[in-house]
Order: structure tokens, then C-alpha cells, then sequence
């Protein structure tokens, strides 16, 4: 990137002279005429963003991207029919419009959702968006060609469950009517408050029918965002977005899309990338980081450089990392035995494994630690920071193993998952205090996910995570811990086989509320009934922290995806 | 990366060994040959001593120490050096605080134990193959040069990694690394000693047996394997070192030894991200693995220039380099 | 020679099949499902069923590999959804995680992976037959050793510890290189240059002490032979006789050995190529292997299996060529 040699730190401010506003439309940002580049100073239009990551965008079709919120890329590219609203923090876990003029009006119980389009949409190549092409982007996705989306939408449309999407015989989904060219209307099996949370996601993009070319599609999917595809290479480890000429900010209240272009990087080791974010030559001045955060390098050096320290972005997203019984596995069926495991875990440790206080929080909740989920705070088995041997001792007596036990955790071998050996051995070096052994299993990460997530398989005692589709517990806990949601011919995400009629019960009552705080404080609760039969051990909620680059501003990091965002990033 | 062949030497005609007395004599003459003797011996004695030596300290390769790190920092040690003191004599490990010293001696014996077994299956492996290819038939050679062929051709990584997905969890580690690492490096020595084998049966002596009517295990055990002795040894002081570092390549892709068991491969695997933060961490198991290289690559060339009577009277320069030379595959006879 | 090339060239086919077959063997019997692995974590098992109809995991795994080699010998049809993707022969079959063409990601990767080859070649040879010309020529002085010592370091340390010692050093420290990355040779020949520099070089150090060796054995050996005493006694100055005489001994070894290193240097680049986050083959088989991409892996055993192959025949021909004694049959 940086050219080598007798310029090296030239910033690539300096060298982009040609700030030119580009596009007549009445676009976004005010440009208050100062044209200062100081940190202060308003931001501008025009330059080019570098994003480095260690993941590759290899997915681009909208049918296949998994995202909460629609991503951070791919909401440069697909707008939807709501969207999270760009705003720093808890502000920052709303659901707000997007293609739709509002988030959605539900009717017969949440059980059917009505949206219109707001006016003057168009697609990059200049034609209308209209609601049949929201309708044939949902369908293609049920494709077994584009698979890979979240699993919602087989789950909640009404005759969904079989369906195989436009290719195979031209059927269509009749669960979604589309009146008219602004109007769409989805009708629910059953009902769902946090319906307008899932049509942030990219499924809900548009796709002109006329334009798809299947699994070639996402080569160079048509842009209904800010920004198109310019250049696609090696599945997406190098990707160039530019502006797209026909989308009009006029339209969007969301994206501020300030750089003229987009340069993703991907594929970088996390060192590489640190360093580069940290070193700050060339076109590294404008970039930031999306997926990697601070090394143990960086960590240490920020308690001392201010300057550094400035350019940290921390955020959170909802996500906790655990330990998982299977209660069908012996000595886990035995509640004291779990409950020994939790009152002995030294948090401490497993903390510091996951890369120390300030990349993770101790977690004796399984909700994270945040309003819009419904965040209740309690610890059914108080035993400090660093664990408490005695009453692990105490737990271990009372079901019947006076001499302690030895047991086996399953982990996997990849260290970036937090599945990984550095956590196993923390908690085995934890236990061990409390006079239980504890073996450890490592399998590499395919065969682990596969391992864990049959039931057949499962094993008794390992590791696990769980991330939140969108801020909200109902996607936090339902998978988890619905007893009809137990899968046993595929992947099964709940591990303790829990079929409580009570929960099941009131995870349905739930669903049926359509005000979100309403809601959140009934999760809420429902966690704590759930968390006091010790089913998951929670480790710790990660905490992010990223570097961007001096020249970068306009951070905005909100509580649901707990990183800068991109559309609102400017490197003027 | 998982092992990496280095091609072995030409043809190049090996006479019979001189006397062992003699050898170790003049060898032991040398001043960096007993260096690198000296080296290997300590690391050995180091290995075997292991639990010893953490006992003397007063520590444990497993235990973690919350109290030394910095947590908000990442979990860097406090103090200087990587933490050291009196108690942890070369610091503890970021992260987790476990005792550095204790994990390198007792990485030490995985390290060591992994690479010479690995070496060992290797030679074995090379010298039955490339003795059957040099002596069998026709068809035995062709079948057995395809062989090797494909060994070469096969990105190892890709083996290694998916035979360490195959078998199950509980066979031992250490183990399982020794027999990958042999199983895939075993083509180099095998065209050496081919090659060996087939310029040493034009020999006065081999072919004075062959007439007087010995089979071919005889002429094999009688009259090639000391003769061979001198370049599969000197050989395998190249490999020996190849392995320490594949083993650090397999650890590093995540196929290593299972925690929360030390070996340098492990202890440099995860250090990397450390290096700015503690430098001590990243240099001292990578310091380890340069002396042992360093160590065995001498010793290497000394015992070839000494075994290889040619190179010794022709040359009487120190030491000639090891058998770097490519193999002359297939078809080509020297 | 025509009758060596063309054994070669059969014994060439059998290799590759036997590669192919091998790697359809160890991928039946590892665990994972790659139908599951391409649908997603959260695939239903009707939805993880037609995928795996779709990418014909449901054939007996005997089929499969007949359909795989029918496909290199005439071409495969593909279903995109939308039409008929026609994967042209020699078709490598489409990546079950991407639905891309084998040939098309290979073909994509093989300039970044050439580029890393060829550059990292260069310095080693430079490096590696100058320290072992120096340590024939000055024994013991101090620059050899240095040298000597450095490039036996290179052999000795891992290219993920060395490769990002000399990045913190020379990039974000003392800022002398800029960070490596990959632009194309055709789209700018200087940049290409520059962010490729760090990465050749870490490379060429892991290969480079074998060089030395190698070319000091050569050298020494040439010297002692009988006309260079010859020479020497009738009063050849003594660098002419290293650069007319001993180097032209070592060059067939180096240059034989140099393709073989060249040949494997297709595929087993993998740390070289993570560390720096180039998209090149060998970091394309790792992240295959993982996803149990069939079709990617094979295809890139086969290519790197054929690079592997033609350098030996590369260096029996070098051999023969410069060698009258070697005789091709």
C-alpha cells in the first residue's frame, strides 16, 4: 500500500489533493466550508477508507450472508427493509427504517407484518425498487444453491419449512403478498414481536429478478446502497467498493457514506494487522479494522501511549462464552456436580486466557450485560473472582463425591473461538483447587462444532458461545433453551436437552409482546429461572477493542454490533 | 508447514567406515565439535532431568499465576524480563503465569523425543526402501521411485493435518507427531541410500559376494549398511533439526501437542503476538531451537568429513557441508 | 531422451492419479460433513440434504471420483440456480463452499503464489551461494560467520517467528519496508516489488543455509580436484580459479536443487503466505482443508503435485545436460 522509500510516512491525506464533492444530490453531511483536516473538524467526502480484516468477505450474495444488523460491509452494498439504527451505544440497539417507512406494522397478534417503501428508491443501475424484488430476495435465499442465511425465515413464514426457493420448479412463497409495488405484507406461523429486528437482515435486500445469475451472483451483486461492487477478487479476501451514482442520501437517514472508496483487505494475520493500524504509513492512516482487536502488544503499549490509546474504538456486542453440560451424561446429571463446577471456576484465569480484563468481562449471567436484552443482574453461585474451593468441596460432598472426581472437557484446537485450548486449560487449572481433574478433549474445529451440535455426540462437558442475531433475548435464549427447538437429526444449539413446559411456556408469551422494553425485562427474568439450574457455566462477555488510524473519524460504535461502523466513518 | 524435504545427496561412492575408536578420537579433537557435543549433551541431560530440575526451582509446568500478570494489559507479566525472580527463574508465560522455565525443560523432552523418533522412522523407512529400490528388480525400483514420487509430491500439510483429524483423540500426542513427521519425510533418505546402493554394487567386494553367491539380505547387512552408515548418519543430522522445527509448524497450525503439555513448537506457536509486549517469551524457546540446530548441524558435517575418507584426504578443509546435493532421480545412474 | 521424457510423462499421469486418489481417500474417512459445513451451522437437515444432492455427496464416494475425472477429461455442467454453469475441460470441479470454479480460484492465486516463489529464489540463491562461496573461500574470518549464522538461523527458527520479528523491526519500528502485500506485477511493477520484499526475504532465509552448504561443498571439492591443482601450480591467481572453475562446479547442484525447492515452494508456502496475508495456493489449501472443500484441496494437490514432478524431470535433464557422465534412459 504505502510506497516505499523516501516518503514513507507521508500520510495519504497529503497526497490526496482532489477532495472533490462528488455527486450534485443533497448528500449527507453538512460540509461547514472549515476544510480543516484537525481531528475536530467536520467531516468530509471523498478519499478512500481501507478496511483490514482477518476474515474474508467470501460470501457477498445477500441470500447467504449470516449478519446481525446486515453487517458492517454488506450494509454498504444491500439496504433492507429496516435497519440498526448508526447511533454510539444503547441508542445504537434500535431497529429503525430503511427501504420501509417505518418498522413494521403488525397485526392478528404479530402474526402478520405490513411495510410500504418510502419514495424514490432505486437500484444502481438506475431502475425502481419495488417490493416483488424484496419478495424474490427472500425466496432465492430458501435455494439450496444460496444457502447459509440465518434460520428464521424457514422458521416463521407460513409454508416455508419445505420450500427450495425460485430455481428448481418457479414456485413461489405465498406467505409474503406483495399488493402492490410498495407494499409487502408477511404472514407468520406463529407470532413473533421481534419480526422487524430479522428484516435487517441481508435476505431482506432487494434482488431484481432480471439480474440474477445464481451462485455467480455475488460477484457483483446490484447495489441498492451507497456504495457498489468495483472489484471482487479471490473470494472476497480483496474487495473495492465505490459509490454508487444512483443512490441518493435523500432516501437514507442511516448511511453517511463520506469516503469515495472502499478498499477491503482481508485474509491478514491479527499481528499484521495491529501493527499496521498501529504503525499508521500511507493508506494505513485511513484505515481501521472491523474484525481484529488489540494485541497483547498493543494492550500494554496503550496504558502509556495516549496518542495510541485515542485511536482505541471499544464496543460490545452481544455475545457470551460458556460452559455446557449435557445433563444426560454422567455426573452431569447430578445438579451438585454442576454446581460444584461453577462455584470452583476461577474466573481470573479464564479471563485473563481470553486475552485479560480489558477484552472480557467476568460473566455469571448468560444475558450480556446490556438493557436491550433485558440484562438482569445475579450469580446463583457466588464464589468470587478467582472461585471458591470450599464450596465447590461442599457441592461436591453433597452428591456424593467426598474425594473429589475427575471429569472430562471437550474443547476445540482452534485458539480464535474462544472454544479453544488456552480457555480448556484455564478451567482445568481452576478446578483442580476444588479436587476435580479434569481431562481434556481437543478436536480439531470442523469435527468439535460437529461433535457438540449432535445430539447423539454430545459430550458431557465442553465449551461453547453463543452471539446474539440482533439485540434482543429472545434469539439469546430461545435456541438455547426451547425444549421444541431440540433437533435430533441435525445441529442442536440446546445442549442440556432443557424441555421445561414452564419455559417453553413463557418464552411464546414473550414472543407475542411487540414493545421491546416490555419484553426485555421478561427475558430478563426468564434467564435468572434458567441460569439457577446451572445447565451453562457463563465464562465472561467479550469486550472489543480495535485501533483505526489517525486520519479516521466520525467513530461511531453502537451496542449491537460493538464496532465502527462503516457508513458513518470519514477519512477527511 | 509440516516437514519439508531436503533432497539428499548424489551419488557419491561411500568407502567402509574407518575404525569407531579412531573416529571418535579426531572428532573429539575438534573445539566445536566438543561445543556442539557439549550442547547436546546438556539438552539431553536437561530433558531427561526435567521434573528434577522444576522440583529444584520449586515449580510446575501447569500451574497458573493470576498475582504476576497485568490482566488490563493483556495479561503481560509484571516486572521486569518476563517476570523474573527468585521463584520463576526465566519469568512466567503471558497470559496464564505458568513457570517458563518448567515449560521449556519439560517442552524440552516432547521437542527432542518427537524429532529423533521422527528421525529414527524416517531412516528406517529410507534405508529398507532405498536398499529394496537399489538391489530388487527392475519393477521393485520403478514401483518404489513412484512411491517416493508421490510422498514428494503430496503437500504434507494437507496429510499431516487431516491424519491428526482421523485418529482418535486419546492416542498419545507425542506419538501421533513422531509417526506423522516420520511418515512424510522418509522419501529424501530413501534416494540417498538408492543411489548409494546402486554405485556401491559396482564395488570389487560387493561384487565378489554377489558372485560367490550371497543373497541379497546378506549382501545388505554385510556389505552395504556399514558402508551406508556414513551418509544416512550424516544425513540424518540434517533431518533431525528439520523435524524440532516441524514440529513448531504443526503446533503452530493447531495439530501439536495437546494442553496444557509444553514443547517449544507450543511455547513459540502462541509467542509471536507477545513479541513487542515480552520479548523474553518469543527469544527463549527460539534461542533453544537455534542451539539445537546449530548444535546438530555441526556435529553433522564433523561426522561426515571424518566417515567419508574421500572428502577427509582430498580435502583436509574442516567440515564440507552435508549431503546437500540433489538426488539424481530416477533413471540417472552416476 | 525423447523415450526418457516420455516415460516421465506417464509416470507424470500415474503420480497425479494416485495423488487425487489418495486425497479422495483420506477425505472419506476424516470426520465433518461438508454439506453441512457449506449450508451453514444452522441448516435444517432437509435444507443440509438437498445441499448435499446438489453438490453430489449423496453418489457412492467411487462415482464421485469417476464423475471428477470425467470431468477433467471432458468438462462437468454445474447447476447455478439461475442456468447451467459449464466448467469447461480440464474441469477441477466447483469449490463446494464458493460454487467458483477449481480452475478459475487456482488460476487466480497462481501469480501471488509465482511471484513469492520466484523473488524468494533470487535472494536465497544470492544469499545462500555467497555465504557458501565466502565460508569455502574465508574460512573463519568474520563475515562468514555472521552470515553463516544467520542464514543457519533461518533454518532453525520458524518463518511465523522470524517473518514477524523482521516485520515489527523493519516495518512498524524502523519503517524501512512498507508492509507486504500483494498488488499485481502487470498493475504496478514497484509496488509489487516493495510489499513483496519482506516476504521473499523470510522465505529465502529458511532455504538459504542449505545453499551455503551445498555451494561450499561443491566449491571445495572442485578445488581439490586434479587440474585445479594443475592450475593453481602454475601460478592461476586464486580468484580467478574460484569464479572460472569451482562456481561453474557447483552450479549444477544448485540450480538442480533450485527447481526442486521451486517446484515444492507451490503449495508449501503456507506460513509465508498466512503471515503475510497473501492470497496464494498454499493458503487457499489450508483454509480448504478446513472447510473440507474437496474439490480445492484435489485440485491444488494435483497442481502442486505437478510442479513437484516436472522440477525432478527439470533436474534430470540439468543433469544430464551438464553431466556427461548421467545418462537419461
Amino acid at each position: 500500500m504505502s510506497r516505499p522509500t523516501s516518503t514513507p510516512r507521508r500520510l495519504a491525506a497529503a497526497s490526496a489533493t482532489v477532495a472533490l464533492v462528488v455527486g450534485a444530490a443533497a448528500c449527507g453531511p453538512k460540509a461547514d466550508g472549515g476544510g480543516g483536516t484537525g481531528k475536530d473538524a467536520a467531516p468530509q467526502r471523498g478519499g478512500t477508507l481501507t478496511v483490514l480484516n482477518q476474515n474474508p468477505q467470501d460470501q457477498f450474495d445477500p441470500a447467504r450472508l449470516y449478519t446481525s444488523g446486515g453487517g458492517n460491509v454488506p450494509s454498504l452494498v444491500f439496504r433492507t427493509l429496516t435497519t440498526r439504527n448508526r447511533a454510539d451505544g444503547a441508542a445504537g440497539t434500535k431497529v429503525v427504517p430503511d427501504l420501509a417507512t417505518d418498522t413494521g406494522t403488525p397485526s392478528e397478534g404479530a402474526t402478520v407484518w405490513t411495510y410500504h417503501l418510502r419514495d424514490g428508491l432505486t437500484f444502481e443501475d438506475g431502475s425502481p425498487i419495488t417490493t416483488a424484488d424484496i419478495k424474490y430476495g427472500i425466496e432465492r435465499s430458501f435455494a439450496p444453491e444460496l444457502s447459509g442465511g440465518a434460520p428464521y425465515l424457514r422458521d416463521w413464514l407460513v409454508g416455508a419449512a419445505d420450500y427450495q426457493g425460485p430455481y428448481k420448479d418457479g414456485r413461489t412463497l405465498d406467505s409474503i403478498e406483495t399488493p402492490d409495488a410498495k407494499t409487502i405484507v408477511f404472514h407468520l406461523a406463529k407470532p413473533e414481536g421481534d419480526f422487524p429486528y430479522l428484516a435487517t437482515q441481508t435476505q431482506f435486500a432487494p434482488v431484481p429478478k432480471a439480474k440474477d445469475t445464481g451462485t455467480k451472483y455475488q460477484d457483483h451483486p446490484v447495489s441498492s446502497g451507497p456504495y457498489q461492487v468495483e472489484k471482487n477478487e479471490n473470494d472476497g479476501a480483496h474487495l473495492v467498493l465505490k459509490r454508487n451514482p444512483n443512490w441518493s442520501a435523500a432516501t437514507d437517514d442511516q448511511r453517511k457514506a463520506y469516503p469515495d472508496t472502499i478498499d477491503v483487505q482481508s485474509g491478514l494475520d491479527p499481528a499484521v494487522i495491529n501493527q499496521r493500524l498501529s504503525a499508521g504509513t500511507g493508506a494505513d492512516a485511513a484505515a481501521v479494522t472491523t474484525d481484529t482487536n488489540l494485541g497483547p502488544s498493543e494492550l500494554a503499549q496503550v496504558k502509556d501511549d495516549k496518542a495510541l490509546a485515542a485511536r482505541v474504538g471499544t464496543g460490545h456486542f452481544g455475545y457470551v462464552n460458556y460452559l455446557a453440560f449435557n445433563p444426560k451424561v454422567k455426573p452431569f446429571d447430578n445438579p451438585k456436580v454442576r454446581q460444584a463446577i461453577a462455584y470452583a471456576l476461577n474466573r481470573t484465569s479464564v479471563v485473563n486466557a481470553a486475552g485479560g480484563s480489558s477484552l472480557a468481562e467476568a460473566a455469571t449471567t448468560y444475558l450480556p450485560a446490556q438493557e436491550t436484552f433485558g440484562y438482569t443482574p445475579y450469580d446463583p453461585f457466588p464464589a468470587g473472582a478467582t472461585g471458591s474451593p470450599e464450596k465447590a468441596k461442599e457441592a461436591l460432598k453433597e452428591a456424593g463425591y467426598p474425594d473429589g472426581l475427575t471429569v472430562t472437557l471437550t474443547h476445540s484446537t482452534d485458539t480464535g473461538k474462544g472454544y479453544g485450548p488456552n480457555l480448556a486449560t484455564a478451567v482445568q487449572d481452576g478446578l483442580k483447587a476444588a479436587g476435580i481433574t479434569v481431562r481434556l478433549e481437543a478436536l480439531d474445529s470442523t469435527r468439535y462444532s460437529k461433535t457438540i451440535h449432535t445430539v447423539g455426540t454430545e459430550p458431557g462437558f465442553f465449551l461453547s458461545g453463543w452471539g446474539a442475531d440482533w439485540p434482543s433475548g429472545g434469539p439469546f435464549l430461545a435456541p438455547i433453551f426451547d425444549g421444541r427447538q431440540i433437533v435430533t437429526d441435525g445441529y442442536n444449539f440446546n445442549s442440556a436437552q432443557l424441555d421445561d413446559a414452564s419455559v417453553n411456556d413463557e418464552i411464546d408469551r414473550i414472543n407475542k409482546i411487540t414493545d421491546h422494553a416490555e419484553a426485555a425485562k421478561r427475558w430478563g427474568a426468564l434467564d435468572q429461572r434458567i441460569g439457577e439450574q446451572a445447565l451453562t457455566v457463563p465464562l465472561f462477555h467479550p469486550v472489543y477493542k480495535r485501533l483505526y488510524g489517525k486520519d479516521v473519524r466520525n467513530i461511531v460504535i453502537s451496542d449491537w454490533t460493538g464496532v465502527l461502523d462503516i457508513s458513518q466513518v470519514a477519512v477527511k | 508447514m509440516a516437514p519439508r524435504e531436503t533432497r539428499a545427496g548424489e551419488a557419491r561412492a561411500a568407502a567402509p567406515a574407518a575404525g569407531g575408536r579412531q573416529v571418535w578420537r579426531r572428532l573429539l579433537a575438534r573445539r566445536t565439535v566438543r561445543a556442539a557435543g557439549l550442547v547436546v549433551v546438556l539438552l539431553v541431560l536437561t530433558a531427561a532431568a526435567a521434573p528434577l530440575l522444576t522440583a529444584v526451582e520449586g515449580q510446575d509446568p501447569t500451574s497458573y499465576h493470576n498475582d504476576l500478570l497485568d490482566s488490563a494489559a493483556g495479561g503481560v507479566p509484571t516486572g521486569s524480563f518476563g517476570g523474573v525472580s527468585a521463584e520463576h527463574w526465566l519469568g512466567v508465560e503471558p497470559g496464564t503465569g505458568r513457570d517458563v522455565f518448567a515449560r521449556l525443560v519439560h517442552g524440552a523432552r516432547i521437542s527432542l523425543l518427537v524429532a529423533v523418533g521422527a528421525t529414527l522412522v524416517q531412516v528406517a523407512i529410507g534405508v529398507l526402501l532405498g536398499l529394496a529400490a537399489g538391489l530388487g528388480s527392475r519393477l521393485l525400483d520403478q514401483l518404489i521411485g513412484n512411491t517416493t514420487e508421490v510422498m514428494l509430491a503430496l503437500p504434507s500439510l494437507v496429510f499431516a493435518i487431516s491424519l491428526m483429524a482421523v485418529v482418535p483423540t486419546d492416542f498419545s500426542r507425542p506419538l501421533l507427531l513422531t509417526l506423522v513427521i516420520g511418515l512424510l519425510g522418509w522419501a529424501g533418505t530413501s534416494r540417498l541410500v538408492r543411489a548409494q546402493t546402486l554405485s556401491l554394487k559396482q564395488l570389487d567386494h560387493v561384487a565378489a559376494a554377489r558372485l560367490a553367491g550371497a543373497t541379497r539380505w546378506r549382501i545388505a547387512r554385510r556389505e552395504l549398511l556399514p558402508a551406508l552408515a556414513a551418509p544416512v548418519l550424516t544425513y540424518a543430522a540434517v533431518l533431525l533439526p528439520t523435524n524440532v522445527v516441524s514440529e513448531a509448524g504443526l503446533s503452530f497450525l493447531g495439530v501439536g501437542v495437546k494442553p496444557p503439555t509444553s514443547s517449544w513448537g507450543q511455547m513459540l506457536s502462541g509467542a509471536t503476538t507477545w513479541f513487542r509486549a515480552d520479548p523474553m517469551y518469543v527469544l527463549l524457546p527460539s534461542a533453544l531451537l537455534f542451539a539445537t540446530v546449530l548444535a546438530f548441524t555441526v556435529l553433522g558435517d564433523a561426522v561426515r568429513t571424518e566417515l567419508d575418507p574421500r572428502a577427509a584426504s582430498r580435502l583436509r578443509v574442516g567440515t564440507t557441508g552435508g549431503p546437500g546435493g540433489p538426488g539424481t532421480t530416477g533413471e540417472a545412474a552416476a | 531422451m525423447i523415450r526418457f521424457l516420455l516415460r516421465k510423462a506417464l509416470g507424470l499421469v500415474g503420480v497425479l492419479l494416485a495423488i487425487s486418489l489418495v486425497v479422495y481417500a483420506v477425505f472419506y474417512l476424516a470426520p465433518g460433513d461438508p454439506a453441512q459445513l457449506a449450508c451453514g451451522e444452522k441448516c435444517s437437515p432437509a435444507q443440509v440434504l438437498q445441499v448435499r444432492e446438489r453438490l453430489g455427496l449423496d453418489a457412492p464416494v467411487h462415482l464421485q471420483y469417476a464423475h471428477f475425472l470425467q470431468g477433467i477429461v471432458a468438462g462437468r455442467d454445474f447447476s447455478a440456480g439461475t442456468g447451467l454453469l459449464h466448467c469447461p475441460a480440464p474441469c477441477l470441479g466447483v469449490s463446494y463452499r464458493s460454487g467458483e470454479q477449481v480452475t478459475d480460484m487456482i488460476a487466480a492465486r497462481l501469480p501471488v503464489t509465482a511471484s513469492l516463489a520466484l523473488g524468494a529464489m533470487v535472494i536465497w540463491l544470492v544469499l545462500g551461494v555467497g555465504t557458501g562461496l565466502l565460508s569455502a573461500l574465508r574460512r573463519g574470518r568474520l563475515g562468514e560467520r555472521l552470515l553463516t549464522a544467520l542464514t543457519l538461523a533461518g533454518t532453525a527458527v520458524p518463518v511465523f517467528v522470524i517473518g514477524l520479528v523482521l516485520l515489527i523491526v523493519l516495518c512498524a519500528q524502523l519503517r524501512w519496508l512498507p508492509f507486504p502485500s500483494y498488488t499485481p506485477l502487470t498493475e504496478d511493477p514497484q509496488q509489487w516489488f516493495w510489499g513483496l520484499l519482506l516476504p521473499w526475504f523470510s522465505l529465502a532465509l529458511i532455504e538459504s543455509a542449505k545453499y551455503a552448504r551445498l555451494t561450499r561443498s561443491a566449491v571445495l571439492e572442485t578445488l581439490a580436484e586434479d587440474h585445479i591443482r594443475t592450475f593453481r601450480a602454475y601460478g592461476v591467481g586464486e580468484r580467478r580459479l574460484v569464479t572460472r572453475h569451482a562456481l561453474r562446479g557447483a552450479l549444477t547442484p544448485v540450480i538442480a536443487l533450485t527447481a526442486l525447492d521451486l517446484g515444492t515452494m507451490f503449495g508449501s508456502a503456507v506460513l509465508t503466505e498466512s503471515l503475510f496475508g497473501l492470497p496464494g495456493l498454499g493458503k487457499l489449501l489450508v483454509t480448504s482443508v478446513g472447510l473440507i472443500d474437496l474439490p480445492t484441496v484435489v485440485g491444488l494437490t494435483l497442481v502442486t503435485g505437478f510442479c513437484v514432478v516436472l522440477a525432478n524431470v527439470v533436474a534430470d535433464v540439468l543433469y544430464a545436460v551438464t553431466d556427461r557422465r548421467v545418462v537419461l534412459t
